[in-house]
């Protein structure tokens, strides 16, 4: 069901700045793989009161994002372009079937952070304000279908990604900020095994 | 009988055989739809010993079958997308196509998941039911967990509604949630190495195996093509569909038809007109063949419905055989010179034409024998037509042929009995023995590298360009194979769901096993009711206490009413199969469901999709009852190969049924001699193909069946005919020597055909016959030789 998203970026989109937007991609695409402590409130009408988890997270270009929840409760989910892993204390890992929408906004993500300015994203309307010190791209969907659920996705940081925010038309928000943003450096193998790397 | 008696029963011959023709004219042409069978499929034998797996591969070959897809491509995005709404436009302005789609209709994604709501606690995942039923499940935590999911959006299921997204996973999991093409500026759209794709689909106003549909729908698709190709540079289209395997097995065919047909009447006529000297016996000899063709024909479509192309170009080559029969009565008529009387000399020739038709008969037959339709009605094809071209000789030829003819042209007499001697001398004595030790020498070598082959792409070889594009479709599309699936058989729906979901749990292990790509079936989509009530017993303990539950989901922060409203759906409805059935997002799903009759039960369909090797799926079958593995061409291979294997055995037979004969007519002892010559024809004919690499199929056997039967017939006209044209040497080997020419220029071009079957019953045919003609002086003994 979640039929959204985002594949690739439009080259062909941009209503401002796009040599800002070239630079941002170019200056996180300089980083192949990038470590960060995460932050994650969610605000969903359906509940009384936000939601907020945190934990880490590692990102490699090509291979995708390890997400370990630390608080509340603890999990990794692996996000690789095509599926989505997740991988119990022990290091098993299980298929979680179909969630597409995941795989797909962390496929999305790959795109924007490898600086595929041609292949970033073809889905969506991108504007681009600030420096490259300190900037913020703004993405609409231009997709009637995804337009129903989705309102808008924010991203803004500085050399690296400081934070993703999105906007559901039902009113859901999530806020995901990132701190203690640096360079991977070396891989553990349990890491390497839950992204399929050799 | 007189002049007048002759007459008489040419015009009664010929009356017959016009009405013949009315009658096979009225099949052909007059009843609206056309019997001629251009669906390839229709024409492989029934391979299951269980019926219903034959209507299932049926109805999977055509569920498909009035579909047309196609998939536009183009580097650039808007290009390709433009194309395809223009191709889907110029489609749809044509009556052709029922209905086309390209652009799809507006449709609300939340409203799809509401007819489920009923249905949200029988329906769990896999993963959420072993989940849920483990020791250590903390409903607390599932909730945390589902509420912070990261980039969870949310679609489908309202959170209120399933807070712990139970119907949500389940959705997830459905084929129209898995499909590899997304809806982008509404069309279905897949993006692959730079390049994107379109899906257009359109299903035919009919049959694909309509031939007036099939030339306008893809009059319609070509000319749409070129201007989108023109409009959107850059663009290609990818397009399969039996509509398109049809067109190139009707124009393979017709190819085939038009060339043997053409080459072999041509070659004949030249040859007729160069040894007879005048076109009226080359006249009648077509008109010999002709009636048996029409006869053939309209018996065929008389008795098997219709008629397959195989058949048709198996009947232009037989031309080449059914023309014998004239060839020796004008033959005797052109010896007999100035003394010819017709009724004389039909009995001359009246023995060995018989005789010559009988062993035909018998050849044939025993082709009719196996149980393979098309076969079969090449058989009835066959004995049809040689009956009534013989026929025409005893009845129609004396009364059109009393006046005497010109001798048979002399440099071809004369070659004929350098030939024949020059065999002859060979043969003969000493010098024979020593010949034919060293000819077995040079075959036992060839023997030794006869290999076989079943496969069944020696009837169905679409062409590789249409194959390449179904297998690029396949692989952007995830559209399955079609050739392989399961039959699941129950007495009941609920049985068959539960087999079903048996076998869906072997074929999920082999999906996260990586061995196979996905699989469609319906259990995945209405679970058994025993599996919905498992999923009912699973969560029951969690519903036992409302006020814990009341707790939980207060405690993840879930509104008071919204938890009321959510436990008050507790325990809902089963999702039962007829209903879901008539939903509409059922359709595209609706013919993995046989309703069955009272002896068969009910049956469905699973397709296992992605290139997994036969054996592994064989395997994921194993013990379980009520599940078969259909795999049509596998079967059908190996059908082939079992009558390859009986082949060379009813070759053996029909030479056994064919000594009796030859002892009763010649003497036991003469056997060997009128026999050696077809017999060292298809040995040294087998030695060749060894030699040629060639890997013998059921087709070479039937080849050299027939190569049995014409050989046998040239041992017998030389055998019998030399007495009587004593004076004349080398006319009679001249006059079988025209036999089997006309026979290499029919059957023999068959080698050019299109389809590998003919190609290889062809060649056999060339060598076999030319071996045969070649040895047959040698059935002669010397004592009737002329000095």
């Amino acid at each position: 069901m979640l039929l959204l998203f985002f594949v690739d970026v439009c080259a062909h989109a941009q209503n401002a700045s796009p040599d800002l937007l070239n630079n941002v991609l170019h200056q996180l695409s300089q980083h192949a793989a990038v470590r960060a402590a995460f932050t994650q409130q969610r605000q969903n009408p359906a509940l009384t009161q936000p939601q907020t988890s945190s934990g880490q997270l590692l990102f490699v270009t090509g291979r995708g994002m390890l997400w370990q929840v630390q608080q509340p409760y603890r999990e990794t989910l692996a996000l690789t372009g095509s599926r989505t892993l997740r991988i119990d204390a022990s290091g098993h890992a299980q298929t979680v079937h179909g969630d597409r929408g995941v795989s797909q906004i962390s496929q999305m993500l790959q795109s924007m952070l490898a600086g595929q300015l041609d292949t970033v994203l073809r889905q969506f309307n991108v504007t681009a304000e600030g420096s490259a010190a300190q900037w913020t791209l703004h993405f609409t969907p231009r997709q009637s279908r995804v337009a129903q659920v989705l309102r808008a996705i924010q991203l803004d940081g500085g050399a690296f990604l400081q934070g993703i925010r999105i906007d559901m038309q039902d009113g859901t928000q999530t806020d995901i900020r990132m701190t203690d943003t640096r360079d991977a450096g070396t891989l553990s193998a349990a890491e390497k095994q839950a992204l399929g790397l050799p | 009988m007189n002049p007048r008696g002759l007459w008489w029963r040419a015009g009664a011959f010929a009356a017959a055989t016009l009405l013949i023709a009315l009658l096979g004219a009225w099949l052909l042409f007059g009843r609206g739809r056309s019997p001629i069978q251009t669906d390839l499929l229709a024409m492989l034998p029934a391979t299951e010993r269980n019926p219903l797996a034959d209507v299932a591969a049926q109805r999977l070959a055509h569920a498909n079958g009035d579909r047309v897809i196609l998939l536009v491509a183009n580097a650039d995005d808007e290009r390709a997308k433009n194309a395809a709404r223009a191709l889907g436009k110029a489609l749809a302005k044509d009556p052709v196509f029922a209905s086309v789609t390209a652009q799809l209709p507006p449709f609300d994604l939340q409203q799809l998941a509401a007819p489920y709501l009923a249905h949200r606690f029988t329906l769990l995942t896999d993963a959420d039911r072993s989940a849920i039923t483990q020791p250590g499940y903390d409903p607390a935590q599932a909730l945390a967990q589902r509420v912070n999911e990261p980039f969870d959006i949310g679609v489908g299921t309202r959170l209120q509604d399933d807070p712990f997204g139970w119907l949500q996973h389940w959705l997830d999991q459905q084929p129209w949630s898995r499909s590899q093409l997304l809806p982008e500026d509404n069309l279905l759209t897949a993006h692959r190495q730079g390049t994107s794709y379109v899906l257009v689909t359109a299903t035919l106003n009919g049959s694909s195996y309509d031939d007036v549909i099939q030339r306008r729908a893809l009059g319609v698709i070509d000319a749409a093509e070129k201007a989108i190709e023109h409009d959107q540079p850059g663009t290609h289209v990818l397009r399969t569909g039996a509509l398109f395997y049809a067109e190139a097995a009707r124009a393979g065919a017709e190819h085939d038809v038009h060339m043997v047909g053409w080459i072999s009447t041509l070659g004949i006529a030249w040859l007729l007109l160069g040894v007879f000297r005048s076109p009226g016996p080359l006249l009648l000899a077509f008109l010999s063949t002709g009636i048996g063709v029409i006869a053939a024909t309209t018996v065929s479509v008389l008795v098997f419905g219709q008629i397959y192309l195989l058949t048709l170009v198996f009947g232009a080559a037989l031309l080449g055989e059914a023309v014998d029969y004239s060839i020796q009565y004008l033959s005797a008529r052109a010896n007999a010179g100035a003394a010819w009387e017709p009724r004389q000399g039909l009995r001359q020739v009246r023995p060995a034409l018989w005789l010559a038709l009988g062993t035909s008969l018998l050849g044939y037959a025993l082709l009719g024998l196996v149980p393979f339709a098309a076969l079969r009605q090449m058989a009835c094809f066959a004995m049809t037509g040689m009956t009534m071209a013989c026929l025409s000789v005893f009845w129609l030829l004396p009364a059109l042929l009393q006046r005497p003819a010109r001798p048979l042209s002399a440099p071809a007499v004369r070659g004929a009995l350098i030939l024949q001697s020059t065999v002859w001398r060979a043969a003969s004595g000493k010098r024979g023995v020593v010949l034919a030790l060293l000819l077995l020498c040079f075959a036992v070598p060839g023997w030794h590298q006869l290999r076989h082959d079943d496969d069944v792409h020696l009837l169905i070889s679409p062409p590789a360009t249409l194959a390449a594009q179904e297998a690029q479709i396949r692989s952007i599309t995830g559209l399955g194979n079609g050739t392989q699936f399961y039959l699941v058989q129950g007495a009941d729906q609920e049985q068959v769901l539960q087999r079903e979901e048996a076998l869906e749990q072997r074929l999920q292990g082999m999906v996260d096993a990586g061995q196979l790509q996905s699989w469609l079936g319906l259990a995945g989509m209405v679970p058994s009711l025993r599996r919905q009530h498992a999923n009912l017993q699973a969560l029951a303990p969690l519903f036992a206490q409302p006020d814990r539950m009341r707790q939980w989901l207060a405690g993840a922060g879930f509104r008071a009413n919204d938890i009321d409203a959510w436990l008050q759906a507790w325990p809902g409805t089963p999702l039962k199969l007829t209903a879901w059935l008539k939903t509409p997002l059922a359709a595209p799903f609706r013919y993995l469901w046989m309703d069955g009759n009272a002896s068969h039960g009910v049956a469905s369909l699973v397709l296992p999709q992605g290139d997994a090797p036969g054996a592994a799926l064989q395997k994921a079958a194993e013990g379980l009852p009520g599940v078969t593995l259909v795999d049509k061409a596998a079967s059908t291979s190996a059908l082939f190969g079992r009558y390859r294997r009986y082949a060379s055995v009813w070759l053996v037979c029909a030479i056994m049924l064919i000594v009796p004969v030859f002892g009763w007519r010649y003497g036991l002892r003469e056997v060997p001699r009128v026999l050696a010559p077809p017999v060292l024809g298809i040995g040294f004919t087998l030695s060749m193909l060894g030699y040629l690499q060639q890997p013998l199929t059921l087709f070479h056997w039937m080849a050299l069946m027939l190569v049995l039967g014409v050989g046998a017939n040239y041992a017998v006209f030389l055998r019998e005919g030399e007495p009587h044209i004593a004076h004349r040497p080398g006319a009679m080997y001249a006059s079988v020597l025209l036999s089997a020419v006309t026979a290499l220029l029919s059957f023999g071009l068959l080698a050019l055909s299109s389809m590998p079957a003919l190609r290889d019953f062809g060649l056999t045919l060339l060598l076999g016959i030319g071996f045969t003609a070649l040895l047959v002086p040698t059935s002669v003994p010397h004592r009737m030789l002329s000095p």
